[in-house]
């Protein structure tokens, strides 16, 4: 510590270590604040004056923009269940059940989708939705349909495609938080006459909690303001939250309104979750024990 | 009847995670190989052909993309290197670590509330959109991951070493490059390959603040397939595909373990 101290006041780190508060404070907060400002004030171009007022606000208090926000938070929390399921017994073969020897290569090739361009990932499903995709392909050689379906520019597709794109997402915080679960513990419970179900539920649950949380958390929020799945897959039809702050930033142009809505669904975002976390402690006790 | 229960288990667990990878690469299987096909339209297989990947190497604008790219990359690894170090070593001497969650809001504030917010900003004070913002959007971005990896990584640093190497008589600047640089260059190289990869892979940021003039390669995908399929963007997905691959094979190789997810 001593040292430390000696060291750092040799080299003056107090000025260099302070410039990342500083990029933070000017190019994070103050934008942010910015935006919460300007979704407030009002502009008049005939008498050039400013004021303070909710206007934004008000016009936002529509039917229209409560389904979005409805709608938005249906598909994240689909995609987080979803993911979930998907994702949890995968990360739990993988850091309890697979040798070392093939661990590495399994978790390699959980990583690579996770590092290849979002919009890549979007982009295959094309070749799968397509009227002459894989999809189709396989099921009219099947004979289970006549003719193509129709399945891109659909509700569904943009689904699908939430769940492939964040599955990478769940998978890594599952994984790490299933890796440190000491194998011991699974052998005591089993030794003292617990199922596989009784040990799941009360020991190998409350333990990654953390994992299962934070895999949320990284699904969750990216994909309440998506906007890239439901412009490619689903055709721009239907609209989402990162659809109408976009609409609204660059193509209307209208960035008080943009502002507003963004601040608001900040604001849904932040209770929901907040909401969902004081109800999943309550339904499954506290998760304390686990820490 | 836990025995019969487990080995049931057994045969259900590896089907599911062969499933789920092979949801995870049959849309990429499909992708890169009709990268190899003849023929455009329709999506049938048709003969081997080499014929997208001339036309990738050929274009000139996605060449201007990629250098865009790798420089927006290279800028935002260097910046947000240099200034979390520089934190992370400053806030070592403090005697609180509370200003990390400082950094936290930007892993957890969504990326595009805070891209808006760039942007009204730098509209509301003139500041032309380009590649510069676009840095400065991507470092901001990579200090939510160096600050914490770095910080993980620096906080078991034994503190004896770098005594012994002043008692030694290495002056600061030596302690610093023999023994501090050292130890942490793994969590340096890891933390550097993940923003590089975030910010190649960026397409929000980008698509807000970097203006009509500069163009990025996930600006350059997204403009393509907006109107459909292009051959060509299967071999560019290959290619980006095959360098996604090594990275991960380098950052594997490392054995750090990011404390970031």
């Amino acid at each position: 510590m001593k040292t430390k101290k000696a060291f750092a006041q040799k080299e003056n780190s107090f000025f260099w270590g302070v410039v990342a508060l500083v990029w933070q404070a000017l190019f994070f907060y103050l934008p942010l604040s910015f935006l919460l400002t300007t979704s407030f004030v009002k502009y008049l171009s005939s008498t050039g004056v400013s004021y303070f007022s909710f206007d934004y606000y008000l016009y936002l208090f529509q039917p229209v923009y409560g389904f979005i926000f409805m709608r938005s938070l249906l598909a994240a929390s689909c995609t987080v269940f979803v993911t979930l399921s998907i994702a949890y017994p995968v990360a739990y073969y993988l850091a309890l059940k697979v040798s070392d020897r093939w661990k590495n290569t399994l978790f390699a090739l959980l990583i690579l989708p996770f590092w290849t361009n979002f919009l890549l990932l979007v982009y295959s499903w094309y070749f799968l939705l397509e009227n002459d995709g894989l999809v189709n392909m396989i099921f009219l050689k099947l004979g289970l349909i006549s003719s193509p379906l129709h399945l891109m520019n659909t509700t569904g597709a943009i689904y699908f495609g939430m769940f492939y794109c964040y599955l990478p997402f769940m998978l890594l915080p599952l994984y790490s938080s299933l890796e440190k679960l000491d194998p011991r513990l699974l052998e005591a419970s089993a030794d003292l006459g617990a199922s596989f179900w009784q040990t799941l539920r009360n020991i190998i649950i409350p333990l990654t909690t953390s994992g299962i949380k934070t895999g949320a958390l990284l699904v969750f929020v990216p994909a309440f303001g998506e906007f890239v799945i439901p412009a490619l897959l689903g055709g721009d039809r239907t609209m989402y939250v990162g659809s109408v702050i976009t609409h609204y930033f660059l193509t209307v142009r209208n960035v008080p309104l943009g502002s507003a809505f963004t601040c608001i669904s900040a604001l849904v975002l932040v209770v929901f979750v907040t909401v969902i976390f004081k109800v999943f402690r309550f339904v499954f006790g506290r998760d304390s024990y686990g820490s | 009847m836990a025995r019969k229960q487990f080995s049931y288990q057994s045969l259900l667990l590896p089907i599911w995670v062969s499933m789920a990878y092979l949801f995870l690469y049959l849309p990429l299987f499909v992708l890169i190989a009709f990268s190899f096909n003849k023929v455009e339209f329709p999506y049938r297989w048709v003969g081997f052909s080499w014929r997208w990947y001339q036309e990738l190497f050929a274009s000139t604008e996605i060449w201007q993309a990629a250098w865009n790219s790798l420089l927006v990359g290279s800028c935002a690894v260097i910046l947000s290197l240099v200034i979390g170090l520089l934190f992370v070593m400053w806030n070592a001497q403090r005697k609180s670590d509370y200003l990390l969650t400082y950094f936290y809001p930007n892993l957890i504030v969504p990326e595009i509330v805070f891209t808006v917010g760039l942007l009204s900003f730098f509209v509301f004070f003139n500041v032309p959109l380009g590649l510069l913002t676009l840095i400065v959007g991507h470092t901001l971005l990579g200090l939510g991951y160096t600050i914490p990896i770095l910080h993980a990584r620096f906080s078991t640093l034994d503190r004896n070493i770098i005594e012994a190497s002043l008692d030694l008589g290495a002056t600061y600047r030596q302690t610093f490059y023999k023994v501090v640089l050292p130890i942490l260059m793994p969590a340096l190289v890891a933390a550097g390959l993940l923003v590089f990869i975030l910010s190649l892979d960026d397409f929000l940021i980008a698509f807000f603040c970097a203006g009509a003039s500069a163009q990025t390669l996930p600006l350059f995908i997204f403009s393509m397939i907006r109107t459909g399929v292009s051959p060509v963007v299967n071999a560019l997905a290959t290619v980006m595909l095959s360098i996604s691959g090594i990275l991960v094979i380098a950052f594997c190789s490392l054995r750090v373990r990011a404390r970031v997810w």
